[in-house]
């Protein structure tokens, strides 16, 4: 296996490991991959630079 | 609940039926005789107004100033919309209510973002074909902390009107009100205007504030689009459009306009009543609503298109522009269709020549009518309890026409017809406080109040530019000074401090910026010691001046609880002194002091104590220096409300 290893808290994991059953994953890994992906997810609604400048250009204050 | 406001519904909208919404409920209890009306007129400065009335120019101020009284009214640090309106709202100072520029940022990303609202996208969606369906729908946070002085009112059966005071977006009252400055246009931006022609090189330009489109004309005829909002129901997203045409007379200067089932004729130099459109999100389920104005600048021999930033409609709001939620419409069906983003005067449009200055002579008066007809609608209809009400214009054209009338700044212009424009803007202002005093009788408080005052805006100061020189900030690329924005050039690991916003300047935190070099204790507060100094010692080349007078060191300064958002400086700048255009959003141009000659001549983002606002009463001020925090005690105590903790004033009026 290739894949990158992050280091978990035990408790978290058990956390992680009963949560994934009950909502009903295939995996503790599907579970952990969905829940990093609405993370990132989440920053990425931030906005993009393009986005960020189109938001911020119309301020009369600014350039 | 209790309002103070006539609530006009139509039942059927032949018959005219009329339903006082809240007759019934004061049958039972006796109204307060008390009235409060307070006059909010941004950016009115206090040297100005009395030269204009000394000149005789402005009677209904000079008989308030008679009968009543007239102090300057101290603003906050800095002396931004925003932050000055916020701290009237809460009674605090902006380490109370954690709004401290129209800009801050997001430590962990270094990205500049709106500090006055942000919006929260719904979590949970479903995919149905190419759609993404929202199962709740997102919202909007206003970021403004502590409470505004009229929901204390509230509490104790003091019914409110607030007609779109800053840093109200989205609109807190349980009484009515219709949001302000804050409030986006259908875009999300603070205002995007589109501009159409033959003559530009590319098909598509963004300038600061607006987009231009190239277009053809082709057998007199002219099709484009309206941009719309991302479709965010679509899993490949886009933005919405909406098609439109436009036929050109053969001969004359005149041109028919199809928008989906409007038609109208422009004549040349002609603008367009409201337009109402519908971006279809979801087909047959989501349209989102939106009105925009045309104006057709030019027929031929360049095809030339204005169209305002289209508006969120108030008849039927994408986001929640009023309380209660309907009573956007209401306004709509009482005033017709009318401007709700936060500045309408279209000064980008300006700054970028798409309007010559009388165009936006004109457009800014279309504002100033709209408001003025609300104004009427709102004492005519306004029986007991507060109403605040607020002007634009003022501020926006001092912002722009301070150009036309001192010769002393760089970017001067010669033109008769705008040389007393901010005369006439305070003449305006002195006809809408003549009708104003109509309604005021012996049981009515009359406050009329700015935020802040107005400077010359003569050199720009590019503090950023000055930070990389003084060894503060370290660029990835000396040689990339311009275009790069938006800190992309900073790196991070040699800078101790930068400057965001328009008085924002941080420290490079470690435990707070994601790659914070400096450490918390002796090492930050040996920074602002060495960065306090040498502001403060900054001096222009080119004529010996001190650009800065000021440093707020916020930790040390301000009081509130919220101070922990705050930039760990703000910064004063001399009067005729003033950010630069690029340095708040993280460029890093060569000169540190330009010549400001953008049309936007005028400014007050300086040291709070060179632009303070204005206080007019028919009571008497008791206090010698006011402040804006003082103001919010003043007005609680009217109701005999006492005022919260936080609050940091006291009572200013007799």
């Amino acid at each position: 296996m290739f894949g990158s290893k992050v280091k978990i808290d035990k408790n978290l994991m058990e956390k992680v490991k009963k949560y994934s059953k009950i909502a009903g994953y295939s995996s503790v890994d599907e579970f952990v991959t969905h829940a990093l992906e609405k993370e990132v997810a989440k920053l990425e609604d931030a906005g993009s630079e393009e986005e960020i400048r189109e938001r911020l250009k119309g301020l009369g204050y600014i350039s | 609940m209790k309002t103070g406001f006539k609530v006009v519904s139509v039942a059927f909208p032949s018959t005219l039926l009329m339903v006082l919404a809240v007759g019934l409920m004061e049958q039972t209890e006796p109204p307060p005789a008390k009235k409060v009306i307070i006059l909010g007129i941004d950016g009115m400065d206090p040297g100005l107004l009395k030269r204009f009335a000394d000149e005789g120019a402005l009677p209904h101020f000079s008989k308030l100033m008679k009968d009543g009284d007239f102090k300057p009214l101290q603003t906050t640090m800095p002396p931004l919309s925003p932050v000055a309106w916020s701290t009237f709202i809460t009674g605090t100072d902006p380490g109370g209510h954690a709004i401290f520029d129209f800009i801050h940022r997001d430590p962990k990303t270094l990205m500049p973002e709106f500090a006055m609202a942000r919006t929260i996208p719904s979590d949970w969606t479903v995919n149905v074909g190419p759609w993404v369906i929202p199962l709740h729908s997102g919202r909007i946070e206003l970021l403004r902390r502590g409470r505004a002085f009229w929901e204390l009112l509230e509490e104790e059966g003091v019914p409110t009107t607030i007609f779109r005071i800053p840093s109200n977006f989205p609109p807190t009252s349980e009484g009515h009100a219709l949001s302000g400055m804050g409030t986006p246009d259908i875009l999300g931006t603070p205002g995007t205007f589109s501009f159409y022609t033959d003559q530009l090189t590319h098909e598509t330009e963004d300038v600061s504030g607006g987009r231009l489109f190239r277009v053809s004309v082709q057998d007199s005829k002219v099709a484009a689009d309206l941009l719309g909002p991302d479709n965010s129901f679509r899993k490949a997203g886009g933005k919405m459009a909406i098609p439109f045409e436009v036929l050109l007379d053969p001969v004359e200067p005149v041109a028919r306009f199809l928008v989906q089932d409007h038609q109208f004729i422009l004549k040349e130099g002609e603008w367009s009543d409201w337009v109402r459109v519908g971006f279809d999100a979801l087909p047959h389920l989501v349209t989102v609503s939106a009105i925009g104005r045309f104006y057709l600048k030019q027929v031929r021999p360049t095809f030339k298109l204005y169209v305002t930033p289209l508006q969120i409609n108030p008849e039927d709001p994408a986001v929640p522009i009023s309380t209660p939620d309907d009573w956007s419409a209401n306004l709509q069906k009482e005033l017709g269709y009318f401007y709700t983003q936060e500045l309408p005067e279209d000064t980008k449009a300006f700054s970028a020549g798409i309007f010559t200055p009388g165009e936006f002579w004109d457009q800014s008066q279309f504002v100033y009518r709209e408001s003025r007809r609300a104004l009427d609608y709102a004492l005519r209809n306004f029986e007991e309890g507060l109403l605040f009400f607020y002007f634009s214009t003022v501020d926006q054209g001092c912002h722009m026409l301070w150009g036309y009338s001192d010769e002393k700044h760089p970017g001067f212009r010669r033109d008769a017809n705008l040389a007393g424009s901010i005369r006439v803007l305070y003449q305006e202002m002195d006809e809408a406080l003549g009708r104003v005093m109509q309604s005021v009788d012996d049981d009515t408080t009359l406050i009329v109040m700015s935020d802040h005052g107005f400077n010359p805006f003569y050199w720009e100061v590019n503090l950023n530019s000055w930070l990389v020189d003084k060894g503060y900030v370290k660029l990835k690329d000396l040689t990339q000074r311009d275009g790069v924005t938006l800190f992309q050039n900073v790196d991070w690991s040699g800078t101790q401090a930068y400057a965001l916003g328009l008085n924002g300047l941080y420290v490079n935190l470690r435990g707070r910026e994601s790659n914070g070099i400096v450490s918390q204790g002796a090492e930050y507060d040996q920074v602002l010691d060495r960065l306090e100094a040498d502001l403060l010692a900054m001096q222009d080349p080119r004529n010996g001046n001190h650009p800065i007078t000021l440093v707020t060191r916020t930790h040390r300064d301000l009081k509130g609880t919220n101070v922990a958002s705050a930039p760990d400086l703000i910064i004063g700048y001399n009067r005729g002194y003033r950010s630069s255009w690029k340095s708040p959003l993280g460029e890093f141009p060569r000169e540190v002091f330009l010549d400001n000659r953008d049309p936007w001549s005028g400014d007050h983002s300086v040291d709070y104590r060179l632009v303070p606002g204005i206080l007019l009463s028919n009571r008497k001020i008791s206090l010698d220096k006011p402040a804006l925090y003082d103001l919010t005690v003043g007005v609680l105590d009217e109701y005999g409300v006492r005022k919260l903790p936080a609050m940091i004033g006291q009572d200013c009026l007799d």
